[in-house]
């Protein structure tokens, strides 16, 4: 039966208007107390207006010093500003090529084996799940003071973000170059060099672009711990209360974050 | 050549999609599978190079048993066997030489394969399968830079590449406009005439697989209900096939009227 001879007449009769889910009124109403229990007294963390007042009046002659950056110590910011640098381009390097290979060891599509499979999962969610800063407190104790501890922590930064991300990409490829392959007499690992990697490898550059990019921003944090770097400068003037220095550093960090960026952010519309 | 002993094919949840189905296709032969969506047509097709696996019954390629191959064997037994998919399944970011390539992963080794450093022999097999399918001018082109005709042809250069004793069309033009479709059979027609290549294409138009199938095998619910030459298939045939009165849905040259 074709369909311009089907009948026309019996037409279902139109649903009621379906009534407003509770789950969505539970929801609501978790959002407002969740809210209320954050920045109520007696629970809460103080964030009280005349608490910010004061708090400005204090601040004034930091913020005098802030607006006037001392610009002649630029001279003494370059060597801790390339060894930064360094360390997120090593970083990158190291962590982005490691991820590639937890990314196919992670990928349902990709995975050798159900072990291997499940044992690269368990790996990348932990090393995933420790934060930049934590990981640089512990290699300063262990590599002492100094970049190195700043690149290792970074190099296992970036495996998380990066392998996690391209895992998930591999998953989500278009499986019949799989079978075409496969149909083919190729092995497993033919597959994987001539159908997945070809298919995720302009997101993986986009990833391992973006994840040097936030490198180059967690350097300056993990520089805090003395992990290298910029960062560890800033700390220095921070507690030697040299607001002036501090502005400097923080003009020039904002400028060459901004530029590496743009630049990656530019590259990235390219691959993808 | 390619051999089913009452092949039953069950999959997961209970669909069955052979039902003892047995039969002979000799060397050389084109054979054309017809039948409805959910015939069974693919999970044919497919069975014969082990990418589905019977429940029951034996298959035999040249000589090998499919079913119970083991993965090594499995691969050997493939690479006689040269496929080509509905959605072409070419590696879109790649090269169309690449996309090729892959029908020599059989005889390369691994470590050439991970370099990406294919033997010039090999390159030179893909660029002459790239020339019978009169697309050798686009090897460099990126695979997705191509229209769904030429994407198709490709698929068939990269079955070919493998130099196979048989090659599988699994609906090679049911994604393409009826002149590219005709493009296509033809291409398929004259491979198995010059090379001699045993041939298997699914098909659900019926002019189509007149026009170009030797022998017409339909298939309805699992079960074989026809086989005969392309001479002898008429519409009441279809109509049996299909299991309904035939509509303008069933003929390729219909839709290209429209």
């Amino acid at each position: 039966m074709s369909a311009t001879d089907a009948p026309v007449q019996s037409s279902p009769t139109r649903p009621a208007k379906p009534p407003v889910s509770w789950k969505l009124l539970a929801g609501g109403a978790l959002f407002v107390l969740i809210s209320w229990w954050a920045g109520s007294g007696r629970f809460g963390v103080g964030f009280s207006a005349p608490e910010l007042l004061s708090g400005f009046e204090r601040g004034q002659r930091i913020l005098e010093d802030l607006l006037n950056p001392r610009w002649q110590a630029w001279r003494g910011l370059i060597g801790p500003f390339i060894e930064t640098l360094r360390i997120a381009v090593l970083a990158a390097l190291i962590g982005c090529s490691a991820a590639f290979g937890m990314a196919l060891l992670t990928s349902r599509v990709s995975a050798p084996g159900l072990r291997s499979f499940l044992a690269g999962k368990a790996v990348l969610n932990v090393v995933r799940s420790i934060p930049d800063l934590l990981y640089a407190m512990v290699f300063v104790a262990v590599f002492s003071i100094g970049p190195l501890a700043g690149i290792v922590a970074l190099i296992l930064f970036n495996i998380g973000v990066v392998g996690k991300l391209t895992s998930e990409t591999i998953d989500g490829i278009d499986t019949g170059p799989l079978e075409a392959a496969q149909a083919a007499g190729a092995s497993h690992t033919q597959v994987i060099r001539t159908s997945v990697v070809p298919s995720v490898l302009p997101n993986y550059v986009a990833y391992s672009l973006y994840a040097f990019e936030l490198n180059l921003r967690a350097s300056l944090v993990v520089g805090f711990v003395g992990a290298g770097g910029i960062g560890q400068v800033l700390f220095v003037a921070l507690n030697g209360f040299r607001y002036d220095v501090v502005s400097l550093i923080v003009i020039c960090i904002f400028v060459i974050v901004f530029l590496v960026e743009s630049v990656s952010i530019a590259l990235r519309r390219r691959l993808v | 050549m390619i051999r089913f002993d009452n092949v039953t094919l069950d999959y997961a949840g209970g669909v069955r999609a052979l039902d003892d189905v047995s039969l002979d296709i000799d060397a050389g032969e084109l054979v054309v599978v017809v039948g409805l969506s959910g015939a069974g047509k693919s999970s044919l097709v497919r069975a014969i190079n082990g990418l589905v696996r019977p429940s029951a019954g034996t298959i035999e390629v040249d000589g090998r048993e499919v079913g119970s191959a083991s993965p090594a064997e499995l691969r050997e037994i493939r690479s006689d066997i040269g496929m080509i998919f509905q959605g072409f399944n070419l590696v879109k970011r790649t090269s169309v030489l690449n996309n090729v390539l892959m029908g020599r992963l059989h005889v390369v080794p691994r470590w050439r394969t991970l370099l990406g450093m294919y033997p010039a022999a090999d390159v030179e097999v893909a660029m002459q399968a790239l020339e019978r399918v009169e697309i050798v001018d686009k090897a460099y082109v990126r695979a997705s830079n191509l229209s769904g005709g030429q994407q198709q042809r490709v698929g068939i250069a990269r079955a070919l590449a493998q130099e196979p004793k048989v090659i599988l069309a699994d609906e090679p033009v049911a994604s393409l406009d009826p002149p590219t479709s005709h493009v296509v059979m033809r291409d398929l027609q004259q491979i198995n005439r010059e090379l001699g290549i045993t041939t298997v294409v699914n098909l659900h138009f019926l002019d189509l697989a007149r026009a170009y199938g030797d022998r017409i095998i339909g298939l309805r619910a699992g079960r074989i209900v026809f086989d005969g030459p392309g001479s002898e298939a008429d519409e009441q045939v279809f109509e049996d096939i299909y299991g309904r009165s035939l509509t303008a849905d069933d003929v390729l040259q219909a839709k290209a009227e429209l």
